[in-house]
């Protein structure tokens, strides 16, 4: 059986039927935060691997076909930035000027919080780029000596808290702009704020996308600089 | 069904990963490719239907082809067992303290500038 578990037929089978019961489950909670497509689903992927003791990374391996595309979805989001243009170039200035600071944030407290809290040199290094969407994460981590698993879980982790808590931070700061709203989510949150601020709205959507790109750039700059520096 | 907007996207990530390789730059080629197509869009002035269409459907399906990549994190292995305090507890008072930062920040300069 472990053959046909590590099949991409069986791969992708199990993760599209988890995301199709993922959905439902969110949908039928009223939108339940935490039982949002990507978490829930990813529970259940996890369940399953977890009880047919099958190996993620031989499982994640067989549904390639389905993680390619993660690639052209990101191509696919200049169009609703393009769509949004008109409203992001009005707000250039404050743009770059969040990015530049919250970039250099995002990084900085993870680091410092791991710090404190005793954290080992790699998980430190690892959890620098965890602001960043994924693939350019991997690479800054390698760069600066962290490790690609457990930077590619800080990631994930990072949009996770990302969407579990931005309505209540945005209550407290009492945002209510969607521009705000969605540029604030992807400099935090990278893809997995994106997806949620698509949610939310078109506006919120394409402001998220530019965070997420911004922030993906400027860190693959940024990160290996400061952290040199430190040292 | 039309294909023409999801080979354009095709397109445009295959020319952000050869731009990569020749320059050994250190974006990943479908950033690289976004860039090209936004830039390829504010010259062409307009999104064409098919390409718009495939965008939506893709954009739609995030949350699905992050499962797999999220599932990850449940299998970092017994190593890491004694590093999940630094871990979590630097990504969620991080993420939670970027959130605020930026938005309290955005706040003042957007209120200013509007």
């Amino acid at each position: 059986m472990t053959e046909l578990y590590t099949s991409p037929l069986f791969a992708i089978t199990a993760v599209l039927a988890a995301y199709q019961l993922a959905v439902w489950l969110y949908e039928t909670s009223n939108r339940l935060v935490w039982l949002h497509p990507t978490i829930s689903g990813a529970l259940l992927v996890a369940a399953l691997l977890a009880s047919l003791d099958i190996d993620y990374h031989r499982f994640s391996d067989a549904a390639y076909w389905l993680t390619f595309w993660l690639g052209p979805a990101t191509v696919a989001l200049a169009i609703p930035l393009y769509q949004q243009w008109h409203l992001i170039r009005k707000m250039a200035g404050p743009l770059l000027l969040t990015l530049i600071a919250g970039a250099a944030f995002a990084c900085l407290s993870a680091v410092a919080i791991a710090w404190y809290l005793g954290g080992s040199e790699i998980t430190l290094l690892s959890l620098s780029a965890k602001s960043v969407t994924t693939p350019i994460a991997i690479g800054i981590s390698e760069s600066v000596g962290g490790l690609a698993t457990i930077t590619a879980s800080a990631v994930i982790l990072t949009g996770i808290v990302g969407i579990v808590f931005v309505n209540l931070t945005m209550k407290i700061c009492r945002i209510d702009d969607d521009r705000i709203w969605g540029f604030c989510l992807g400099l935090s949150a990278h893809a997995i704020g994106t997806a949620r601020a698509f949610e939310r709205s078109p506006v919120a959507g394409a402001f998220s996308s530019l965070a997420l790109c911004l922030t993906g750039s400027y860190s693959a700059v940024f990160i290996p600089l400061a952290l040199q520096w430190f040292r | 069904m039309k294909l023409s907007g999801l080979i354009t996207l095709l397109l445009f990530h295959l020319l952000g990963e050869a731009i990569v390789q020749l320059t050994g730059l250190f974006i990943p080629g479908a950033v690289v490719g976004l860039l090209l197509l936004f830039f390829a869009l504010l010259l062409r002035g307009r999104v064409p239907g098919s390409l718009e269409q495939s965008s939506k459907t893709l954009i739609g399906f995030l949350p699905l082809l992050l499962i797999l990549p999220s599932a990850g994190i449940f299998f970092l292995g017994e190593n890491f067992n004694d590093q999940w305090l630094a871990f979590a507890g630097a990504i969620v008072a991080g993420t939670l303290l970027t959130l605020v930062f930026c938005a309290l920040l955005m706040k003042l300069m957007v209120g200013r500038h509007d």
